[in-house]
């Protein structure tokens, strides 16, 4: 045993000399993080002008709908901008704004003779999804308006049934995902740097002749992956804490366990390119490979959700199926439906992934030549 | 002209010193690009539907299937499901009569509010529909103008807006590593020593990093057409506006390995300007839709200003000031040259 704690504390004293090793897990997820925060954590209403040349009583009316209407993130589809003409049609045309509602002189009348009132949306399609946006709110808007001025009901009725009290908005869905890509890093980086830098040094050389069971070398450096892989998530963590409000708090142990199996599929894999590889294109290839994985591996939301559009080979890879459990346990602290198949099949990978590395990379090592 | 040639050549050649960091830099961008490609989402939505029973419920379906774009893809194809009442993955819509009333129950599984207001809107405009069609000429027209002739798909803009950032993290990367090793390597020392003039010795190594600039674009054009089917109306206008990205982006990764001397940092540089000007330049929408703020750092970098001089290669239609971000780009790119050769005389001959 005391020759395991004097080989862990050779690896922590390893790093100490090379602390950014901890910063390679931090950088690249808090660029993540406040790039789709500036993205996606804004507030998603459409700014719209509206020109309203009524001489009823409707346009007003329609005016006022505009805020009724509520989004799931319990604010308005629509933010009217209080434009004159002008300066609407000048906004538009510089794309300040999203786009402007005219509501003709003689809407009212037409609305109550029956004659085929109408409104013009100018909007910009450059972006269909934005465009598709433009089309199904009006439908809300005009949804209510009808219900407002008393119009005949609907011929079918509109309900809805959620799973919980409240939502949850996208980019704490998202932050969750650079969280885990933090835990994932952090290992990784860490396992490349020391490793990379024992084999410069030659150090591997010693290790390769060791009369002892290649175990005692390979058993710290893993552990010392391990606990800076969660050290890092777990700063990434309080960060999001800080930003959002989204701790795990009684649940933290299940989030580290559930990273902890991640980050020990991808140590073992980043110890064998450590051996191998030059040291900025190993970085390079680590950090690359975390971000890819961080893309389709449901980062940017729910997997249970989006089986559908989940490629096969996202499966590969056990952040796909880590990721929404710790999603339950940050976000909601909810235990997760499917805690049990999780946690086998992230042991599943991380045996696996322990196995061969581990395999691979002792056969490499005791290869001489 | 023969010593600028054979110096061109020998900055190719460099090539094989680090092989990795060039596949990256030039192919990076274009990763991303396919990457996000196969997440980003689609106007149309498989929406789930329990079989229906009733008129009411047929009707639906049909009205589901009219929702969309005139000029663009339809929103909803409904999928019809038999429900047993069981949980929900994502939205089930099921037309029950509730209080002798045909309604359309929308039962989520989902808690992620954006697709939660996806589905839900969805729905609204499929019922709206059979509203306004029971209503007949009191129902309310609402006449679509949109700017464009046809919805163009996101992945249009997002790719379009990625040829900057492609240009800059291939000149970039590759010019603060090749200057950087430049010092680690020692090899400094024969550039030193060098009679040939400054000039032509980094005009060849920026001449090489345009070039392998424009390289990555190209390739990325190559992708976006083949995942989109939309290609530039004329890739040579889009290589000339992409031009003084890539000799900006040089200058930075040049500068950057000349002024820190190691890789690490000289990349991290690269990867930080790169990736910073992309985000707060444009790269996920128009800079005018994001707010002043946003507008006026966006205007700061190059990214803003290239992506709103490639829009009209893209979409047919211009924005922004073409002639104030043209002479943006040019100042900048001339000023960073200037900057650049600087710095090197200051670094690389006056030390010797």
């Amino acid at each position: 045993m005391k020759r395991f704690w004097i080989l862990l504390a050779t690896e922590f004293k390893a790093w100490r000399h090379d602390p950014i090793a901890a910063m390679g897990g931090l950088i690249p997820p808090t660029f993540l993080l406040i790039a789709f925060g500036l993205l996606f954590g804004g507030r998603l209403t459409f700014k719209v002008a509206l020109l309203d040349h009524d001489q009823g009583p409707y346009g007003p009316l329609l005016r006022a709908t505009f805020g009724e209407v509520l989004s799931p993130f319990g604010t308005p589809y629509y933010d009217l901008v209080d434009l004159s003409e002008d300066q609407a049609w000048d906004a538009y045309a510089a794309h300040r704004i999203d786009g402007v509602w005219v509501v003709p002189a003689d809407f009212s009348q037409r609305l109550e003779a029956g004659q085929n009132p109408r409104i013009e949306m100018h909007f910009s399609n450059y972006n269909d999804d934005r465009a598709k946006n433009h089309r199904i709110y009006s439908a809300e808007i005009l949804w209510r308006f009808y219900e407002k001025i008393g119009l005949p009901g609907p011929p079918l009725a509109l309900a809805e049934e959620y799973p919980r009290p409240a939502m949850i908005d996208w980019f704490p869905v998202i932050s969750v995902g650079i969280v885990l890509l933090s835990y994932m890093l952090g290992g990784m980086i860490n396992m490349f740097m020391l490793t990379q830098k024992e084999q410069v040094a030659r150090i591997t050389l010693e290790f390769g002749l060791t009369p002892r069971s290649m175990a005692w070398v390979l058993v710290p450096k893993l552990l010392v992956a391990l606990i800076m892989g969660l050290l890092t998530g777990t700063v990434l963590l309080g960060v999001v804490y800080l930003w959002l409000g989204a701790w795990p708090g009684a649940y933290l142990w299940a989030v580290w366990l559930l990273a902890g199996l991640v980050i020990l599929f991808w140590v073992p894999i980043t110890l064998l390119l450590g051996l191998r590889a030059r040291y900025f294109a190993g970085v390079l290839a680590t950090i690359l490979t975390g971000l890819t994985v961080f893309f389709i591996g449901g980062g940017l939301s729910m997997v249970r959700y989006n089986k559908a559009n989940v490629p096969w080979f996202s499966w590969l890879f056990p952040n796909t199926y880590a990721v929404d459990p710790l999603r339950d346990l940050i976000l909601f602290h909810a235990w997760p439906a499917d805690w049990a198949p999780t946690l086998l099949i992230l042991a599943g990978f991380a045996t696996l992934s322990l196995a061969a590395g581990l395999g691979l990379t002792a056969r490499e090592l005791r290869r001489l030549d | 002209m023969d010593r600028f040639r054979l110096l061109v050549l020998s900055e190719f050649r460099l090539f094989r010193t680090a092989i990795p960091i060039h596949v990256v830099a030039i192919l990076q961008p274009t990763v991303m690009y396919v990457l996000m490609a196969v997440i980003l989402v689609q106007p149309t939505f498989d929406m789930e539907v329990d079989r229906p029973t009733t008129p009411e419920g047929w009707a639906l379906v049909r009205a589901m299937e009219e929702v969309g774009s005139p000029i663009g893809d339809p929103y909803i194809q409904p999928v019809l499901v038999n429900w047993d009442g069981g949980p929900v993955s994502r939205q089930v819509v099921v037309v029950e009569a509730k209080r002798d009333r045909p309604v359309a129950v929308q039962v989520y599984g989902l808690i992620d509010s954006n697709l939660v207001k996806n589905f839900r809107n969805r729905l609204t405009a499929a019922a709206l529909r059979l509203w306004n069609s029971e209503l007949g000429d009191r129902a309310v027209l609402v006449e679509e103008h949109p700017w464009l002739p046809r919805d163009v798909p996101y992945k249009v803009y997002f790719g379009m807006a990625l040829l900057p950032l492609s240009a800059f993290v291939a000149a970039a990367f590759t010019g603060s590593i090749l200057m950087a090793q430049e010092f680690e390597l020692q090899t400094i020392l024969e550039y030193r020593l060098s009679p040939v003039a400054v000039s032509l010795i980094l005009g060849a190594r920026l001449t090489r990093l345009v070039l392998s600039a424009l390289i990555a674009v190209v390739i990325l054009i190559l992708v976006i057409g083949l995942v989109t089917g939309f290609w530039p109306r004329a890739v040579g206008s889009v290589l000339l506006i992409l031009l003084p990205v890539a000799v900006i982006a040089g200058c930075m990764g040049v500068l950057a390995g000349l002024l820190f001397r190691r890789s690490i940092p000289a990349f991290l540089v690269g990867l930080v300007s790169g990736f910073a000007g992309w985000v707060l330049g444009s790269g996920f929408g128009l800079a005018a839709g994001f707010g002043q703020a946003y507008q006026w750092v966006s205007r700061l970098t190059p990214f803003a200003h290239a992506t709103e001089l490639l829009f009209p290669y893209y979409f047919g239609a211009s924005i922004g000031r073409p002639l104030f971000s043209a002479l943006f780009l040019a100042t900048l790119s001339l000023a960073l040259l200037a900057l650049t050769a600087l710095a090197y005389r200051r670094r690389v001959t006056a030390e010797v």
